[in-house]
């Protein structure tokens, strides 16, 4: 997750709701009113990147031992009650990238800001179960080997046909570099086997 | 609803799609000057913002100010982020280009003369068609200046050839595009388009990774 990272931007750019403790009169704009003050109480979502800071400011200026911060924040819909009763369930079943195209990011971000012990636990056993089923799908393109030049079409298409094409439509972005990861290994694999068999 | 920073994701859009390309998509000058100039916009508010205080602003007392001053600094700081990100994915590609041999500088001309059907000749394109920034021509040459002088200490190895041994020292090669006359060991070749050569390999390696050469067989 370096500064230059493409990805962590992107991710940082998820939206979570807040709520403003604070009436702020410029920044009417956050809830589409340009003119009007934003009120306390107001519920708007923020992307990461803004409502991280937001709420971890103290307002009244630092070190102080009352610091209220600006705003405060939930869980977003992507990890709401829903999600996580249904990836309980069976993690398998759960088109990820409905929900968020960056879930894992967005989820490692939001552990990192609130404490919240089974949602880790609910989101580790879904990776670990998941990636299994990825590894899986993974080997059975690259042996079926119907897909003879892939560094050029690399890009979000997956070239994938028949039943695991559901599941794979729904990994999110972590997911889908896991996939490709495990796919080209494979393939490098078998293409150095058949090389080893010519000579 | 536009908000600061929803440009500056854009751009950060187009990096992650120029990852996953082969050539680079055309630089975003527009989007880059738009970032910039909303940076600039943000700079000035604070700055007027703070005019009243005379330097001594009190977050605690200004709570509402204070919020507002927050908002405005972590914008800056999130479009400067994805402005560098943008450049550097953009400067990591073209490095690579130039390692794998291909002219960048040249490629560009030579895709925009293409699409001009021949009306005008190459070497009159101007910049505004290069998929290229004029400051990444620049570090294109420049870069490609360090390369040449760091291969230059040796002599004896091509630090950017292929990493496959040759099987066969003469391959056949198709001529893709005019590359004019070559010198080599067996004398002058002619490349003309659409003619076919028997040559040596080390010859014309270079050509073909351009793209002036198809190797057969």
């Amino acid at each position: 997750m370096s500064y230059y990272d493409i990805d962590s931007i992107l991710t940082d750019a998820e939206k979570i709701p807040c709520t403003f403790q604070l009436d702020v009169p410029d920044l009417g704009y956050l809830d589409n009113t340009p003119t009007q003050t934003l009120k306390t109480g107001s519920r708007v979502a923020l992307p990461l990147w803004l409502a991280e800071m937001l709420a971890i400011a103290s307002s009244s200026g630092g070190l102080d031992e009352q610091g209220k911060s600006f705003v405060t924040f939930d869980l977003p819909p992507a990890l709401g009650n829903d999600v996580v009763q249904a990836l309980k369930a069976d993690p398998r079943a759960v088109p990820l990238r409905d929900q968020s195209a960056h879930f894992y990011g967005l989820a490692t971000h939001m552990m990192d800001l609130s404490e919240e012990q089974e949602l880790a636990t609910v989101l580790r056993k879904t990776y670990v179960t998941r990636a299994t089923e990825i590894a899986l799908h993974a080997r059975k393109v690259g042996g079926v080997g119907h897909h003879g030049k892939s560094s050029a079409d690399e890009g979000s298409n997956l070239g994938v046909g028949g039943a695991g094409e559901e599941f794979l439509r729904g990994l999110d972005e972590r997911e889908r570099r896991l996939f490709r990861k495990a796919h080209d290994g494979a393939k490098a694999g078998k293409e150095w086997m058949e090389n080893v068999k010519k000579h | 609803m536009p908000m600061y920073g929803d440009l500056g994701n854009k751009l950060v859009q187009h990096a992650k799609r120029a990852q996953n390309l082969a050539q680079l998509p055309a630089y975003q000058t527009e989007l880059v000057r738009a970032v910039t100039r909303e940076v600039r916009d943000l700079d000035r508010d604070v700055a007027s913002m703070l005019e009243p205080f005379q330097g001594s602003f009190d977050p605690a007392a200004e709570q509402a100010t204070a919020c507002t001053l927050l908002v405005n600094h972590l914008s800056m700081r999130r479009n400067k982020r994805c402005l560098l990100a943008y450049h550097r994915t953009r400067a990591d590609k073209l490095e690579e280009l130039v390692w794998s041999g291909s002219d960048v500088v040249d490629l560009a001309g030579q895709q925009q003369a293409g699409a001009a059907a021949n009306s005008v000749p190459a070497a009159a394109n101007d910049r505004q068609s290069s998929s290229l920034s004029p400051q990444e021509e620049d570090y294109v040459r420049q870069y490609g200046d360090l390369l040449a002088a760091y291969k230059g200490q040796w002599t004896d190895i091509d630090l950017t050839g292929s990493l496959d041994p040759p099987r066969d020292l003469f391959i056949d090669v198709r001529v893709l595009k005019d590359a004019g006359e070559i010198q080599t060991e067996y004398g002058a070749i002619n490349l003309t388009k659409n003619s076919q050569f028997y040559v040596r390999q080390g010859d014309v390696e270079r050509l073909i990774a351009q793209g002036y050469l198809q190797k057969l067989g």
